[in-house]
């Protein structure tokens, strides 16, 4: 715990977030036909042990509030539509990520016929979160890392 | 090793209503595509173990057993989507894993004056899995819901046949994480019951231990989500992070907070040593004082307990009607859990929580977790009480082509069926206590208000992942 608590207050530092200052960034995420896994673990980067909320990372209802499209599974053919529409939906400047094995296609499980991939198939990615599934800490890590690289 | 018996396709229906008329249950079905033509089989569930029986589809048709089994429903339906299988009598066969466009095609027709629809889905507002509801409402008041799933359908069964047994296993296990080792287990189970092995008293001890784990923080997860149902988030948050607790145990003690890869078929594939045991003995103790502290909050926090009763009503007899499991057929006032026939686990004795007169609401959802937590804490502090060994299997029957594994998970109720040639799995189908529970939702959905349906959502908390596969 207070580990964590160190190492995001290092990257926070480091990815020039001053404590209290004004960076908001709102996530969307998207089930693309994950095995629950990933929505559990990103479900408790916002339980009082891990608070995300503190570093200026909150998750939205929708994706014209949010920044950071972040998706889990595999793409399957009935989700890369909904997918999309959520993308086309996003205002720019705008980010993906991809969370989990699956998303990244390192583990493909299933039916060739069931899925069109990778999120990458279907979206440009700029956010790789790797884990089966990630850890809270992980995906905190990962964001937070992104923040730095790309604003 | 489960019985298979034959049945003439003219004799499909008579042959169930025999079971049930000698108190057999549906236990499932699954249909099956060999030498160029479809077979379909039936779990027949009695109070000694289970049986299957199969017919073939001539003309690619079987009889319809939905006015006997209406629980039968979906897995006519599926079968009807995956392998094109026809059923007499089952009129009109709606669309469930594929996803036409017309919506005569999938939904219940509900028309009259001021009727119309709400659509929700496939994603939702918050880090929620993807499905679609269609709600059919007059002002704020439901009249019927259909749930439309299978958006994260990957095709797992399907990709998992024409493996090694030990190969497929993956593919259960990636059906649901938070019911990966009642899914995975209840396949182990199946390919022990086809290939003649019966695990010993060790790893039956560690088996049922890693049920119990997942079951502790499942439930305690479940408590969390019926708070954030009605938005109370004193509740949410201290179940949330309890949960957590019970996950970073299962890490410590099996490197992985889902436990993923601790069930392997014929062998054990975990062990603890005495420190090991001891340490999850005592945090298992704390989570225990601390859940209890957790649950005294919320019986005396009155905007929580003010939206709990008469919500999401579920009756024994719908609920015994629709094939409920699992906490919310218990909240019904159905005494059921696998956990009492359960001779490959170690449950000697086991008595399943079930209040006397339940009414199968919310309320009675949410209480039956916080009971059921309290017998999953007594039966792991009765498991670990010695290092946990890997144990093994012993062979004590031949060989047979089908095996069916079942196991009480979480959610209820879940059945593998395994069809083998030799180690190479020909066939796998997994029921889970989800899919058996989504038309009781939907059905306990009517008649309520559109804003209680998250918490009637939550109090039965069904996985979405394990339905579609």
């Amino acid at each position: 715990m207070f580990v964590l608590l160190r190492q995001l207050a290092t990257i926070r530092g480091s990815a020039g977030l001053t404590r209290g200052g004004s960076r908001w960034l709102a996530i969307r995420h998207v089930d693309a036909g994950s095995c629950n896994g990933c929505e559990h673990e990103l479900g408790a980067v916002t339980n009082p042990l891990h608070d995300l909320q503190r570093h200026g990372l909150d998750i939205v209802a929708s994706p014209r509030h949010a920044d950071i499209l972040l998706i889990t599974g595999p793409v399957t053919t009935r989700m890369a539509g909904p997918l999309r529409s959520a993308y086309e939906a996003m205002p720019e400047p705008r980010l993906v990520a991809a969370l989990g094995d699956c998303a990244l296609g390192c583990n493909l499980l299933g039916d060739a016929a069931e899925l069109v991939g990778a999120v990458q198939d279907v979206l440009p990615v700029d956010i790789r979160i790797p884990g089966c599934p990630p850890t809270p800490d992980a995906i905190a890590e990962h964001i937070l890392a992104a923040i730095k690289r790309d604003i | 090793m489960t019985a298979l018996h034959h049945v003439e396709p003219g004799e499909w229906r008579r042959s169930i209503e025999r079971a049930l008329g000698a108190g057999e249950r549906f236990g499932g079905a699954w249909a099956r595509a060999q030498d160029g033509g479809l077979s379909w089989r039936a779990v027949i569930i009695s109070a000694h173990g289970v049986r299957v029986i199969w017919t073939e589809a001539t003309g690619g048709a079987v009889e319809s057993i939905v006015e006997l089994v209406e629980a039968a429903g979906w897995d006519e339906r599926e079968a009807h989507d995956l392998y094109g299988l026809e059923f007499d009598g089952h009129e009109p066969i709606r669309a469930l894993v594929t996803h036409p466009e017309d919506p005569a095609a999938w939904m219940t027709p509900v028309t009259g004056d001021g009727v119309h629809q709400i659509a929700v889905g496939p994603i939702h507002a918050g880090v929620i899995e993807s499905g679609h509801f269609r709600f059919h409402v007059i002002g704020e008041r439901i009249l019927a819901m259909d749930p439309r799933l299978f958006y994260k359908h990957r095709g797992l069964e399907r990709a998992a046949e024409g493996r090694h047994h030990d190969a497929a296993l993956p593919y259960v296990q990636r059906a649901c994480a938070a019911c990966a080792v009642a899914n995975t287990l209840a396949y182990a189970h199946a390919v022990e019951d086809a290939t003649g092995l019966q695990p010993d008293r060790e790893l039956r001890v560690a088996r049922t231990a890693l049920l119990e784990l997942e079951r502790i923080y499942n439930h305690l997860h479940d408590v969390g989500a019926i708070c954030a149902g009605v938005g109370f988030a004193p509740g949410t948050m201290a179940f949330a992070a309890l949960k957590d607790r019970a996950q970073q145990i299962n890490a410590q003690a099996f490197g992985h907070r889902f436990l993923f890869a601790t069930i392997a078929v014929g062998r054990g594939a975990v062990e603890l040593d005495a420190a090991a045991v001891d340490a999850m003995r005592a945090q298992l103790r704390e989570l225990r004082t601390d859940s209890r502290a957790a649950w005294r909050e919320l019986e005396f926090a009155g905007s929580l307990q003010a939206r709990l009763a008469g919500v999401g009503v579920l009756g024994r007899d719908d609920a015994l009607r629709l094939g409920a499991v699992g906490p919310a057929a218990r909240a019904a006032g159905i005494r059921e859990d696998v956990r009492t026939l359960a001779p490959r686990l170690a449950y000697d004795g086991f008595t399943p929580a079930a209040p006397h007169a339940p009414a199968g609401d919310v309320e009675a959802r949410l209480g039956l977790r916080a009971v059921e937590l309290e017998a999953s804490f007594d039966l792991l502090e009765g498991l670990l009480v010695a290092p946990l060994a890997r144990g093994s299997v012993g062979r004590i029957e031949d060989r047979a082509s089908v095996g069916i594994g079942r196991v009480e998970s979480a959610r209820g109720a879940t059945a593998c069926a395994v069809e083998l040639e030799g180690d190479t799995v020909t066939r796998v189908h997994l029921r889970t206590g989800s899919y058996a529970n989504w038309p009781a939702l939907a059905w306990a959905t009517a008649g309520n208000l559109v804003p209680d349906f998250p918490l009637i959502n939550k109090s039965f908390e069904l996985c979405y992942a394990c339905v579609d596969r």
